[in-house]
Parts: structure tokens; sequence; C-alpha cells
């Protein structure tokens, strides 16, 4: 059963050039770009399964992120339609609302909620995401005191304890030490045998080709090819 | 929408905590500069505008009359200020994770009622030191309240999703707000303007509110009905059509933002 439905998708943004009325003021007088239409995706046509890992690869401006948007829902289709039959979780932004001047704590109820979570359930399992994301210590010093390391750890560990149905994945696994990141890798994988379907996006093709099982290849917000993984990496890398 | 809304309770709470804590934890001195800062603002106002302008034939001192408008005024103005930037301030959460936008509006006006209620602390004791006479109408005091906010939310949710696409619309509104201020009777009462421009305040809701404000508290006595309802109308509608205008281009926000 397709989870995910794309038909006929077309996405337009407006590159708005100008932020302010002065700069706009400014540059219709030297007759300059005002508004940018760009065509962010086009035409694209494709259903995702239940259980199924999809890595996109493509260039940078090659609608990768646009994607991960619009299946997240936090952008509409300008045309088309779309399809999405479960909770999405997205994995894309790591502590997602995190306040620096809050502790650990607060922030993983402020991040839990954020990411769908019930309070309740936060509550439950408060000691195992404190315990997964190794900083017991420093769990009620305000994360601005935190490295750059424990935050991604305590973000990545609010993120997979979402129970999520469909899962984004952007470029997370770069982060944190190497220890940290074969926890991370053991995780999706866990998520991968449970039958939780994600949709990563990484330009680290080894891990795409260790970890998909199907590969979207955007050129230009054209889907180029869909299908096998090594076939469709191989044809990106060509193309590069 | 109520419905999701209710949905949406934990998030709105922590999204509030989140503004409130955050704030507070930054300045030494925390939660006294909230209640300080309209403090000082009335004591030099009614400095200035007691011993120059004079005004007579309020039956209660200057400084209560000022306070009560000048409270609920700093409250407008506050919320609409940190409204607008809700949403661009929160540019990762726009962009990455779908819940309704409004909450962001919703959540920085309630942390802004926290505040209004620590200032309204200093007030009430100023009430209690000037010997004003306490009467159940104050009690009206609170649903005119949720009026004025059920107004600000209306007007925050058109203007935050305007500064999205130009940044300046803050600028021009602080400019706004400058010349509504001095169209609202904060510092002097509608009385002592002219019968034929009354008319300014009963279309201005803030005008309504503070007036109905002051009759609850001071006069003892029901507000105006009939302007509350002209207030409640205005409300109404800004609400219909700003919710509407935000939800069509809710849509577009994760890619201007």
């Amino acid at each position: 059963m397709a989870e995910i439905i794309f038909n006929n998708v077309n996405k337009y943004f407006f590159l708005q050039h100008q932020k302010t009325l002065k700069e706009l003021v400014q540059a219709i007088f030297k007759k300059q770009k005002t508004l940018e239409r760009v065509h962010a995706l086009k035409n694209l046509n494709f259903f995702i399964k239940k259980g199924e890992v999809v890595g996109i690869v493509g260039k940078n401006g090659a609608g990768k992120s646009t994607l991960l948007k619009l299946i997240a829902g936090v952008s509409a289709p300008t045309s088309g339609s779309l399809e999405i039959k479960e909770m999405v979780s997205p994995l894309i932004e790591l502590g997602a609302g995190f306040h620096p001047e809050l502790t650990g704590r607060e922030n993983i109820f402020l991040n839990g909620v954020i990411l769908g979570l019930k309070e309740d359930y936060i509550k439950k399992k408060f000691n195992e995401i404190v315990a997964f994301s190794e900083i017991a210590r420093f769990i009620d010093t305000p994360i601005k005191y935190y490295s750059s390391g424990m935050y991604m750890r305590l973000a990545f560990s609010v993120a997979i304890f979402t129970d999520p149905k469909i899962l984004l994945v952007d470029e997370i696994l770069a982060v944190g030490d190497t220890a940290f990141q074969a926890k991370c890798l053991t995780k999706m994988n866990e998520f991968k045998d449970k039958g939780v379907t994600i949709i990563f996006v990484s330009h680290a093709l080894e891990t795409v080709r260790a970890f998909c099982t199907r590969v979207l290849y955007l050129k230009k917000g054209e889907l180029m090819y869909d299908g096998e993984v090594n076939k469709g990496i191989d044809q990106y890398i060509n193309e590069k | 929408m109520r419905n999701n809304m209710l949905k949406y309770w934990e998030l709105i709470k922590h999204l509030t905590l989140r503004e409130i804590k955050g704030r507070y934890k930054q300045s030494f001195l925390g939660f006294f500069w909230i209640i300080l800062n309209p403090f000082f603002q009335m004591v030099i106002m009614s400095f200035v505008f007691s011993t120059i302008m004079k005004q007579q034939g309020l039956g209660i001192p200057y400084p209560i009359f000022l306070y009560a408008g000048l409270l609920p005024w700093l409250f407008f103005s506050n919320s609409l200020g940190s409204a607008m930037n809700s949403l661009t301030s929160n540019s990762s959460l726009v962009k990455k994770i779908y819940f309704p936008r409004e909450i962001l509006v919703l959540a920085t006006l309630v942390a802004k009622v926290f505040d209004f209620i620590l200032a309204f602390i200093i007030f009430a004791i100023l009430m209690l030191v000037f010997k004003i006479n306490l009467s159940w109408y104050m009690l009206l005091y609170i649903p005119i309240f949720f009026l004025q906010f059920f107004f600000t939310y209306g007007l925050s949710l058109l203007l935050s999703a305007l500064n999205l696409f130009y940044r300046d619309v803050q600028y021009l509104f602080d400019l706004v707000l400058t010349l509504w201020f001095y169209l609202t009777p904060v510092i002097y009462a509608t009385e002592f303007f002219p019968e034929k421009y009354r008319f300014i305040f009963k279309l201005n809701p803030m005008s309504v509110f503070i007036n109905a404000y002051r009759q609850v508290l001071f006069k003892g006595d029901f507000p105006k009905w009939e302007s509350l309802v002209v207030g409640l109308l205005i409300s109404l509608g800004l609400y219909l059509v700003s919710h509407r205008l935000f939800k069509k281009m809710e849509g577009t926000f994760a890619d201007v933002v």
C-alpha cells in the first residue's frame, strides 16, 4: 500500500530578491529583478510504499529539500496533488525549537511536543531519552553551555523516541563523533527493520548505498531516475 | 479550529513557557523589569502630564487613571511587536515541521499576558494605596481583557504574515502605533475632546476597551454596552479576515521565511 503519493506535483516559488521596501524601490529604479519565479519541482510522479527506504540524491539546488518540505507538510504544492497517509516525523531539523537559555530537561519536553509527542509519554520515556543521549550529568544545565556534540546527541535522542511511521532524514548523520554516528545508524536500522518508511537525503553516497532500498535522483527539479540504488547513484556520479 | 487548537494545547503551553523562561533567564533582574518598566513609564508620564497638562475633573488621582490605560496599551503594543516577529524568529520551525502556524503567534501573545498579569499586581496595590472603592463590577475587567486579547490576536495574525513577506511592515507599524497611542485615551480622558471628534474613539477598539476598563474599575458601573458591541464586531471582522488570509498564505511561509 502506498503511503506517499505524488501526482503531477509542481512547485514554484518566488525568489524574493529584496526583503525590505527600500531595496525594492531601489531595484525597481535600477530595473533589477525583483521577483524570480523558480520552478523547483517539475511534474513529479511517484509513490512510496510502506517500509521502503528511499534515498534522495542530487546536487545542491536540485530540489531535495523542497521535496522534503512537501512531504513534511510545511510547504504546499503549486499544482498537482500529494497524499500522505501516515504521520510524518521530521528528523530533518534536530533540536527544533531548542532554546539556549533552557536546560536540557526543559528542552527535551519542548522539543518533544514540537515533534508531536504527548507530555505524559515524554515523562515516561524521560530516563531512556537521557540515557541514550549520554549527558545525564548536564541535564539541568542550560544548553548554551553544551558542546555542539552534546547538543546534537540530546536532539537526536528526543527525535528517535517519536515512534515514527514515516521518517524524514536530512544529513543528520554528519554530526557527532564516530561512536555516536554508529549508534545513530544502528537506531536507523532498527527503524528500518520495524518497517518504518524512511526518506533519506544525503550527500554521503556510500551511506545511501548501504542503507537505502531505492533511490530517487533529482536534477534541477526533475526526477531523472527512480529505482535500484546502485544504478541511480552511478547515473548521478556520471552526470556530476 | 477549536478542536484543532485543543489538540495542540501542550504545544502552545510549552512554546509559551519557552518564551517566558527564555526571557527571564537572560537578565539578572528578570521578572522585576516586567513590573518596573510600566511602573516607571507611569511615574514619568504622570509627572509630565499632571503638571503640564493639568488634567482635571477625573474624580480619581491621575497616576491611577493613567495606569489603568497604560497597562492595557502596553500589552497591546508589546504583543504586536513580538507577534510580528514570531514567524521570522522561528524560521527553523516554520521551514521544517508542520503544525498550525498560528500557534507561534498565539504562544507569543499568551507569554505577554503573563507579563501583563505581573505588571497588574503593582497596579492593584496602587489602587489600594489610593483607596479606590472595590466593587463587584471590577470582575468585568476579565471578560473585557479577553475581548482585547481577541482583537490583538486578529491583528497579530495579519501583521505577522505580512511581515514575513516584507520586513518593513514592522517599522511601518511602529509609526502607526505611535499615532494610534495619541488617538487612544491613555493619557487623557475622551471627555477632553470636542464632541464632534469623539467618533474616533467609538471606532477605535483600543479606546473602547480602555474606556470600559476605567468604567468598571473606577465608576463602579457596567461598561457602555453599545461601544463594547462595536469593539466586538470590529474584533470579530478583523479576526475572520486575518485568519483566512493567514491560512491562505500558510503554505508559502516555509518558502519565504
